[in-house]
């Protein structure tokens, strides 16, 4: 019996949930990568770099100007703006929501006249690649619901992440490396919040090969990774040697195509012993490379570091590459916190544009940067005048976009004067989702997957395609 | 078209009978046909199947799983073959597809198939022994029997329980701190051990707080369905949450008794799903009255909970509370007011106190007191030029003990104290920071601990501080005394009796107790306060889980449009959906009514459900493959009589579980070799015919209790808390939020508990133990019916790599070495496969081990690398480099297919 044969039967007796929609989904459950999946549609994107600001950054203080509030420092927000809608629990007991404009100044960037605050100098040169959207909405106001959601498309654990939605449709085109590799940063500012869960790169229903994989900057890079000392190449090759051949023995008695697969796997396995650190050895990047990313990005484990492993990433055909940027949520001391993580990230993301269009691979890649939501135009705490804090806001924030199908140098929507509710262009979550999966060339209304009787997917019963972010 | 109904037997009689129903759904043109064209396009065949159905009379059925299983004798069988009523069904639709069951396994495989299937551990040499050695005709049987006596049955049949109930040891959302559920995670082992009836363990779980004069073990057994994710994270709504608890509990309630999905019905209806949005939150009330909080667990279980004192912890609280209420009594015969207002009148004397002076300090003592709720205080105490005393709140690892911590500032060096304090009463500190600082908390010396911290902000909540003094010399311990306990009671002295504090006159009683009474009131005050802490501990040392109560005014459950909690329509009461038989008159509606209406015997899907997933256990698949989807977009069973009439069978049993089991294992059909013939592999991968036996990978955690079962280094205990064996460095730390909560810090257990089953390995949900998870454990987060089997690379490098299983395979070769006399490998093999090595095999291995022997001998480091992983005691009286290359033997066996699978 071939190996392809093996396969395909292994495939068929694996294929527990099997009725599939749109001819998606029928990557192989025995590997991490999984041959490649046909799209419903031509695609823009082959990769995507998820650059997730956990925590929530201030729209106000980044991307969304306004200039017609800066007088009103301490006035209360008017109910024409609140319109009673829900707050959280941290500010809802205070007794006044006085508004606090923006201290940091603004200025307009490039051909398109992006307004970018004075935090994100190295963001605000490459204006004219991105699609800013101001006007992003979610139906949650607290970090574990939002992040969860932006995520999951449910605001409620148990659905698979938007990584492995994409792994389950497409696959990965490198067989060495897992299709869907996660990498954590910690906070830079002051303050730490918030947790991360492993449910947000988790496969949820889906068969959990499809989860994300943690690439890690300490220990192994992937858990479990290295022979342990005393186990030397030749050591661990001899013992697959002897492995393979008794796994052999007993897949000629048997018969299961399991034991054939098993053995495959364990030759991925070796094989990931060598891809994966090479992959993380940034040693033989050029010093242009690290000038372009800035000095953190030689500092393993910094976001800059992560956002050029994302290109290295992508480079080998990982198709879905998931950061996380710590320490976002100022409910107090917000100048001084925005401007350090603004500070550790800034550089790295834009350098990470303008590093895969140099290498002419941001027409493939489509780079998100964004948090779960934004933060209040009122004050959370004291407010002074060189000091404030935000709470969580859903009504609307800013994600940015670049490559990989979207419009370049466009800013999409507009926010009221207080930046609290949308004026013009609400994109809801499932929007975003929706048009994510579209540049892969996905409709996201034909990837679903059957559970409990119900054909799941991660827009769930919404979501539409924004072609107005589209080029 | 538009009032068409095809999911009414009326509707769909009237459309079909006008003949506009085949004409659609068959029509020629394809842009035509309904449903129109899309993703659920008829196939040719499917519209065939519906003409055939329409042709011969369009019989009205309603869902086969919403009748009630009638047991039917099997159809005639030609074959003699078979040992029970289950191989007479499997053999019908055998012979049907033109099929035959395979031959028996070899009683080795069978031994090790039914060991590893009834306890979830591998046969050991002699119980193989005594088995091989036993000509009896039911010697079999003489195993199986020993195996569902054996308490380890208990713990295998826990583990699936585990995953439906979602058991975890912490609570989930967000900060994801911990709880303590184990008490109920026992509870279960014991009742499988015990035997319990399952319609008894169903309403135990689901009522056991309603039954009259509930045990403390029928409370207990309740906290099923508490085990749902709770949130305590800083800003939400707690009427949100709330509403998230009971849907779980639903869904939960649904999947785990009725193989149904009811949360798809929580935001409207679905044209074809039975359950209508209102039936939903009927049943949805049935769980809304409990008296709990919608956001809690921040310091360990939420309510409502149960203290759960051993009987000897019980002992010891009797005895302290009657002495406490014995020396109270002497204390009230004392009349001690009067002898503390003479005290008072007889102006008592104090100690000289250190005069405060600022300049150049050195020391300081302050006063303060922190209110109940810390979760983020951050008060600066103490602000000088030169240091800075502040608080930082937090919750203490392990349970219902909170706590801050004290940090100090000190030019650029930040230290904090070891230990957390206490808070709530006003506490005296004192610091020293001449040189290396020293602070005493009430006295009492606190150990500091230079750390690695970003400066906190200055910010003072919650808390209020007092007689802040600072001196120009360290303070001595005397001094400190007299700052902390005399300074005070004197300073309240001065104030009028009717103006002091209501603490302030405790203060002075206490003061007054300590210094100015007869020896004899002294010593009795000594050991009261002595026994009230002792209480106090203990109290605190009682370990306690969640429970179900009802709220004494029962909250009014409302419909909620779309599923949102701030959307209340109409109010519902408990009730069943339509579609299933009705609740009696006289049936409580309660979970009490619940549990009796799913375990009365006529719910036509409690039986078949439960026996469906047991099957599964065994055999991979279930009957019906979607074990958790019994409804209309469910897969049919693939042997729809077998099925009623296990159904049936176990409901006249009386629910005896380990009688079902019994009757599976001994079946023949559960007795087939597993090895696949190419024709049949064709035929039929997934083995729904059951023309062969199981062969599957273990689970997770049997694949790790495995290893350490053949390797000798497994720890049998049963119960308790949950341990920490190794994990890799920052699994939990790298997505934590920050050590101020309880599970955030990975404290790796040492010693014994690093060889326990792995049924008791601590589950953390937003990091679940990752060399379970690589083997497709679940997070916990929901219930889960039905593991995913995946095959992948990760899973090889755990194998290889993870301490646990390179310790495994040092101890197993050690005792290879030991035990395996001029044999090694053939007792390996013995021991870990059940089975003698073929002389193929046995040259692979010997040629591994030669190979090995030649690196190590010249490269002992190498060696002593290799055997110094893992915690156990490396062997003094082996050869290292001999030991290292029978390790290296020793870890391919522990990665073969073939030890990881049932076969």
């Amino acid at each position: 019996m071939s190996m392809r044969k093996n396969f395909e039967l292994a495939m068929t007796r694996r294929d527990l949930f099997s009725r599939t929609a749109g001819g998606l989904g029928f990557a192989a459950l025995n590997a991490l990568a999984t041959p490649v999946g046909k799209t419903h549609f031509a695609p823009k994107a082959k990769n995507v770099i998820f650059l997730h600001q956990s925590g929530g950054p201030s729209q106000q203080d980044l991307f969304d100007w306004k200039p017609n509030i800066a007088d009103k420092r301490g006035l209360e927000l008017p109910d024409s703006i609140r319109r009673g809608q829900r707050i959280t629990g941290m500010t809802s007991g205070q007794s006044s929501l006085p508004v606090a404009p923006t201290i940091f100044k603004f200025a307009q960037h490039g051909q398109s006249g992006a307004w970018v605050s004075e935090l994100m100098p190295h963001t605000a040169k490459i204006v004219d690649e991105l699609t800013i959207v101001k006007t992003v909405h979610t139906d949650a106001i607290n970090h574990d619901p939002a992040i969860t959601f932006i995520q999951t498309g449910s605001q409620q654990p148990g659905r698979p992440s938007l990584g492995s939605w994409v792994s389950y449709g497409l696959g990965s085109e490198n067989q060495n490396l897992p299709g869907f590799v996660v990498l954590l940063s910690q906070a830079s500012g002051l303050n730490i919040d918030q947790p991360l869960f492993s449910r947000l790169w988790s496969a949820g229903f889906l068969p959990s090969n499809y989860q994300g994989i943690k690439f890690r900057s300490s220990g192994d890079p992937v858990l479990y990774l290295s022979d342990v000392p005393g186990i030397d190449r030749e050591t661990r090759r001899r013992m697959l040697d002897s492995l393979s051949s008794l796994n052999g023995m007993r897949s000629e008695m048997f018969g299961d195509p399991e034991i054939e697969t098993r053995i495959s796997q364990y030759e991925m396995a070796y094989r990931m012993q060598t891809s994966v650190p090479e992959l993380m050895d940034l040693s033989q990047e050029s010093e242009s490379t690290f000038d372009l990313y800035g000095p953190d990005s030689r500092k393993p484990g910094s976001y800059a570091s992560h956002c050029l492993l994302a290109r290295r990433l992508v480079e080998r055909g990982v198709r879905f590459v998931q950061l996380y940027k710590r320490g976002w949520d100022q409910h107090g001391e917000l100048p001084r916190d925005l401007r350090l993580q603004s500070q550790a990230t800034d550089q790295a993301s834009a350098a990470l544009v303008m590093d895969l269009k140099q290498r002419g691979l941001l027409d493939d890649t489509l780079v998100i940067w964004g948090g779960e939501f934004g933060r209040t135009t009122y004050c959370q705490g004291t407010l002074t005048d060189s000091n404030y804090g935000r709470d969580h806001h859903p009504r609307c924030f800013t994600m940015w976009f670049a490559g990989g199908g979207m419009k370049r140098g466009t800013v999409i929507g507009e926010t009221d004067d207080f930046s609290y509710n949308i004026v013009e262009d609400p994109i809801h979550v499932h929007d975003i989702q929706a048009t994510i999966l579209h540049c892969l060339g996905v409709d996201h209304k034909k990837l679903t997957y059957r559970f409990q009787g119900r054909d799941f997917r991660l827009t769930d019963v919404h979501g539409n395609v924004m072609k107005k972010m589209l080029a | 078209m538009a009032k068409l109904r095809l999911d009414t037997e009326e509707g769909a009689a009237a459309v079909i009978a006008s003949g506009k129903f085949m004409s659609r759904v068959g029509h020629e043109k394809k842009a035509l046909r309904m449903p129109p064209p899309g993703a659920k396009d008829l196939t040719d065949g499917q519209i065939e199947l519906l003409r055939q159905w329409v042709n011969t009379g369009a019989e009205w059925k309603s869902h086969w799983s919403f009748t009630a299983p009638a047991k039917k004798d099997p159809s005639s069988v030609k074959s003699t073959w078979g040992n029970n009523a289950i191989d007479r069904f499997v053999l019908a639709r055998l012979e049907k597809e033109g099929l035959k069951p395979s031959p028996r396994a070899d009683r080795a495989t069978l031994l090790r198939r039914v060991t590893f299937d009834l306890t979830g551990l591998p046969p050991t040499i002699e119980e193989q022994k005594a088995f091989l050695s036993d000509t009896s005709a039911n010697a079999y049987e003489k195993v199986v029997d020993r195996l569902l006596a054996s308490p380890k049955y208990g713990e295998r049949m826990a583990m699936p329980w585990l995953d439906l109930a979602r058991y975890a040891d912490t609570h989930g959302f967000h900060i994801d701190s911990n709880r303590d559920m184990w008490p109920w995670r026992d509870w279960v082992v014991s009742a499988f051990n015990r035997n319990m009836p399952y319609d008894q363990f169903t309403v135990w779980q689901m009522a056991g707080d309603l039954l009259k004069n509930p045990t403390r073990e029928q409370l207990l057994a309740s906290g099923f369905n508490r085990n749902h994710m709770i949130n305590f994270e800083g800003g939400a709504i707690p009427e949100e949450y709330h509403v998230e608890y009971v849907v779980d509990r639903v869904e939960t309630t649904a999947n785990a008794f009725m193989g149904m999905t009811m949360g798809c019905a929580r935001c409207h209806d679905h044209k074809y799903d039975p359950i209508r949005q209102k039936e939903f939150y009927e049943f949805f009330s049935f769980f809304n009255t409990v008296n709990e909080k919608g956001l809690d667990g921040s310091i360990g279980n939420a309510q409502p909970f149960l203290a759960l004192p051993d009987k000897l912890q019980e002992g010891r609280l009797t005895r302290i509370e009657s002495r406490i209420s014995e020396l109270e009594a002497w204390l009230d015969q004392r009349d001690v007011p009067t002898l503390r207002e003479a005290w008072e009148q007889n102006k008592p004397q104090f100690p000289a106190a250190p005069v405060a002076d600022e300049s150049g300090a050195k020391a300081a003592s302050i006063r303060i007191r922190q209110s109940a709720r810390l979760d983020s205080v951050e008060a600066t105490l103490i602000d000088h030029p030169q240091y800075k005393l502040w608080i930082d709140g937090g919750v203490a690892i392990g349970r219902n003990r909170r706590g801050s911590y004290l940090f100090l500032k000190k030019g650029d060096d930040i230290y904090r104290t070891q230990e957390y304090i206490i808070t709530g009463p006003w506490q005296h500190i004192a610091l020293n920071f001449e040189s290396e600082p020293q602070l005493w908390v009430d006295r009492k010396p606190l150990k500091l601990n230079r750390i690695q911290l970003r400066e906190l902000p200055e910010l003072f909540k919650r808390g209020t501080q007092a007689d802040l003094q600072f001196f120009s010399r360290p303070l001595t311990e005397k001094e400190i005394h007299i700052l902390g306990v005399d300074e005070p009671a004197r300073k309240a002295l001065e104030i009028a009796q009717e103006k002091r504090a209501a603490d302030q006159k405790i203060m002075l009683l206490e003061y007054f107790f300590a210094n100015g009474t007869t020896d004899n009131v002294r010593s009795v005050y000594r050991e009261l306060t002595n026994l009230y802490d002792q209480r106090k501990e203990l109290r605190d040392e009682i370990p306690t889980t969640m429970v179900m109560s009802e709220m004494a005014i029962p909250r009014e459950t409302k419909i909620l449009a779309r599923g949102d909690y701030r959307n209340g329509t109409d109010v519902v009461t408990p009730n069943v959906p339509s579609f299933l038989p009705p609740l009696k008159k006289d049936t409580p509606r309660t979970r009490l009514g619940l549990a009796q209406w799913l375990t009365s015997g006529d719910h036509p899907l409690y039986s078949r459900v439960a026996v469906n997933r047991f099957w599964q256990m065994y055999f991979g698949t279930g009957l019906v493959k979607t074990v958790e989807d019994f409804g209309n977009q469910g897969e049919l069973p693939s042997h729809p009589e077998l099925l009623d009439w296990l159904a049936v069978e176990f409901r006249e049993s009386g629910w005896d579980i380990k009688a079902l089991q019994k009757k599976i294992v001994m079946s023949s059909t559960y007795q087939q070799e597993s090895k696949i013939a190419p024709a049949l592999l064709e035929r039929d991968p997934e083995n729904r015919l059951l023309a062969r036996g199981p062969r599957f990978r273990f689970p997770a955690e049997i694949i790790r209790d495995n290893a350490l079962a053949v390797s000798g280094l497994l720890n049998e205990k049963m119960g308790g808390p949950g341990v920490f064996p190794y994990q890799p460095k920052g699994v939990w730390e790298d997505i934590a939020y920050g050590d101020t909560f309880s599970s955030q810090v990975y404290q790796q257990s040492h010693g014994d508990a690093l060889y326990r089953r792995s049924m008791y390995t601590y589950w953390k949900r937003t990091a679940p133990p990752p060399a379970l998870a690589t083997f497709d454990a679940p997070d916990r987060e929901k219930c889960i019916a039905r593991r995913s089997l995946t095959n992948t690379p990760l899973q090889a490098l755990v194998l290889m790599n993870d301490p646990t299983y390179v310790e495994a395979a040092r101890a197993l070769a050690t005792r290879m070495m030991k035990e395996g006399g001029s044999d090694p490998i053939g007792w390996a093999f013995q021991n870990a496969l059940a089975r003698k090595p073929e002389a193929r095999e046995r040259t692979v291995l010997l040629k591994q081990w030669n190979n090995q022997w030649n690196v190590y001998k010249n490269y002992p480091e190498g060696a002593r690398q290799l055997l110094s992983n893992g915690e156990s005691a490396i062997p003094k009286d082996l050869d290292q480099p001999r030991l290292a290359a029978w390790t290296t033997v020793a870890s391919v066996i522990l990665n073969l297919d073939e030890t990881v699978t049932k076969e």
